[in-house]
């Protein structure tokens, strides 16, 4: 999916937020006690093979001795049974002290990097200027000009004009529509359909629901992500949620990039909401 | 003599090899504690001959040799028929410490043990002597860190173009493929092969290639490093115990040593070159860029001891003296009867 990303391409090489990795024969039978195999592979390049595990590994050691060794080590931080794992790269100093240094999501068997914030912010100004750059460049396209009349709009007579600068964006926003739902299949959509059900069944936040809806006024998905924002306040879960979210709505975004930071998830999806707002629309007028 | 007998006082038992008995003793002229190796006599028929030859290398080859990565003797002397050697008393060894599960041997630990070694067998080779027996049970090491290269019952003056030398040296598993085949003419070789099977270990945490036999020995080094034909080893079919083998591919070692750094398997590709002259020597070995590049490597102080080890230092000690005290009276300790 990395390589029809527009304008990334050159830059997915050194920056490992544009990269993700799977093998396909290990995707059926991943679990939580071969997780960390698959993510120590060899060719998976989030996964230095000089860290502390690969050494217990290689030495036929236990790996509780990771305890008793500094430097870099790998763990797995949280666990979402059939689809979600996240894994957490980082420095140790003792044995009660650590610092996290990167943190490693596999949904669907398809392994990426959580990006910092700098990078989410970064990334959700950019796709909001681009979207209003888009609707500035289209609004250019229906104003007509004449040196008698002065201006004024023509939405009619510049349909071919409109349609042509419609193939232009949206042959690109296909392309990368298109590779961002083979990640996850129709099996696990419905897996993370069933677990959103199960979570929203488990825990009812009637209240929760009609606040957001006020406030936000968003689409379902986001609703549950705010219930779950609420109700599992752990990080984990809300970088969790975050992402499994993220695949359906975000198909607009130039870059699929999700926040691992628990306490600005407030800011983000505002953001990403007054941006995601528009792009729908258009959306729909080019489908 | 007798000034000897007195002056190493025995302190515990501390192993049986196949020529000499070996106990902890404090020197009590300087208070240190030693090792005393004292060689069996052996049947009539060996002590025909005079002094047993391995002990008489050992003799002959450390009373010139001084560094720090070298076991030091001490002091030799002889009672009755019997000669002891005294030597600089040593904790443990890699062996023990590569078997012990509760360590971690991490890089910097590696690299540390590497880099004694080879200094201590860069001397030697400097002086012309090859080891022919390195193993991780002949590198000792001292509570303080300090690996010390040992036993040179082996060890034999190289470099005269005639000589012949015997090739039923150096313990199976760590015995370079030249040797398998008989070669009686060798080098350096054959220890640099023997160091980078010693570091394949210290890796793995098991010997890398345990051969049950020359021949399976043999046939696991080809099945690492690929079956080596004329134009890999030229003059390999002229060897005295040559046998043709399997065609086995090579292998990658960065796939066996999976956590290995590149400049490690730079370093293991250069002692374990299947060729004799491609091997590197102690020298080329200590210039490589695994030794200047990161991690550093551990300092004597910091690395990893087995856990009897580091309990003697506080309590055994005194434990042991105060026994001494209560059995001897005090003044009376046990002597070394040779």
């Amino acid at each position: 999916m990395m390589p029809s990303r527009i304008g990334n391409m050159p830059l997915a090489a050194e920056n490992p937020l544009g990269l993700s990795w799977h093998d396909s024969a290990w995707i059926p039978i991943l679990n939580p006690s071969n997780i960390m195999d698959y993510f120590s592979e060899r060719s998976n390049p989030f996964f230095d093979r000089t860290c502390n595990n690969e050494v217990v590994k290689m030495q036929r050691l236990s790996m509780d001795q990771l305890q008793n060794m500094t430097g870099l080590e790998y763990i797995l931080l949280h666990v979402q049974d059939p689809i979600l794992y996240v894994i957490r790269k980082q420095l140790r100093h003792s044995s009660t002290q650590a610092t996290p240094l990167a943190d490693y999501y596999i949904i669907a068997g398809i392994v990426y990097q959580a990006p910092d914030l700098a990078s989410v912010l970064n990334s959700r100004l950019l796709s909001a200027v681009h979207h209003l750059q888009c609707s500035f460049e289209e609004t250019m396209s229906y104003s007509r000009y004449h040196p008698s009349k002065g201006y004024w709009w023509d939405f009619k007579a510049t349909k071919p004009g409109l349609s042509s600068f419609q193939t232009t964006q949206s042959a690109p926003k296909e392309a990368t529509s298109t590779p961002k739902e083979e990640p996850s299949t129709l099996f696990q959509r419905q897996r993370v359909d069933m677990l959103l059900a199960e979570l929203v069944r488990q825990f009812p936040l009637p209240v929760a629901q009609t606040t957001s809806n006020q406030i936000n006024g968003v689409t379902i998905k986001t609703e549950n992500t705010t219930e779950k924002g609420v109700e599992k306040p752990t990080e984990a879960n809300s970088v969790g949620n975050i992402t499994i979210k993220q695949e359906p709505v975000d198909s607009n975004n130039p870059e699929n990039l999700n926040g691992n930071m628990p306490s600005h998830i407030e800011i983000k999806t505002e953001i990403k909401q007054e941006n995601m707002k528009p792009p729908p629309e258009k959306k729909h007028r080019v489908i | 003599m007798d000034e000897h007998t007195l002056r190493y006082e025995k302190i515990d038992f501390l192993g049986e090899g196949q020529f000499a008995t070996v106990y902890k003793a404090r020197d009590v002229k300087t208070d240190k504690i030693v090792a005393v190796k004292k060689i069996k006599i052996g049947s009539r028929l060996e002590a025909q001959d005079g002094i047993n030859r391995t002990a008489l290398r050992e003799i002959k080859l450390l009373q010139e040799l001084q560094h720090i990565n070298l076991i030091g003797l001490l002091d030799v002397f002889g009672q009755k028929s019997n000669v002891s050697l005294v030597f600089d008393f040593m904790d443990t060894d890699l062996e023990i410490l590569v078997k012990d599960n509760n360590i971690v041997l991490t890089p910097a630990n590696v690299k540390a043990y590497m880099i004694m070694t080879l200094k201590g067998l860069e001397y030697l080779h400097q002086n012309w002597i090859l080891h022919r027996d390195l193993k991780p049970n002949n590198l000792l090491i001292n509570r303080e860190g300090i690996l010390k290269i040992g036993d040179f019952g082996l060890a034999k003056a190289f470099g005269s173009p005639t000589r012949i030398n015997t090739h039923q040296v150096v313990t199976r598993w760590y015995r370079s493929p030249e040797l398998l085949f008989g070669a009686r003419q060798y080098g350096t070789g054959v220890d640099m092969w023997a160091i980078g099977c010693i570091l394949a270990e210290l890796l793995l945490r098991v010997p890398f290639l345990p051969g049950e036999s020359d021949l399976d020995q043999l046939s696991r080094i080809f099945q690492v490093f690929g079956t080596p034909n004329e134009e890999i080893w030229p003059g390999m079919k002229g060897l005295t115990d040559y046998v043709q083998f399997k065609q086995f591919p090579p292998q990658q070692l960065r796939h066996i040593f999976s956590a290995a750094s590149d400049d490690l398997i730079q370093l293991l590709d250069s002692l374990l070159a299947i060729y004799p002259p491609k091997r590197c020597d102690c020298t080329q070995a200590l210039q490589m860029p695994y030794f200047s590049n990161k991690p550093a490597p551990t300092v004597g102080s910091k690395l990893p001891m087995p856990s009897n080890v580091t309990k003697t230092e506080t309590d055994k000690p005194s434990l042991k003296r105060k026994l001494l005290e209560n059995i001897d009276g005090g003044s009376l300790a046990k002597r070394l009867q040779f």
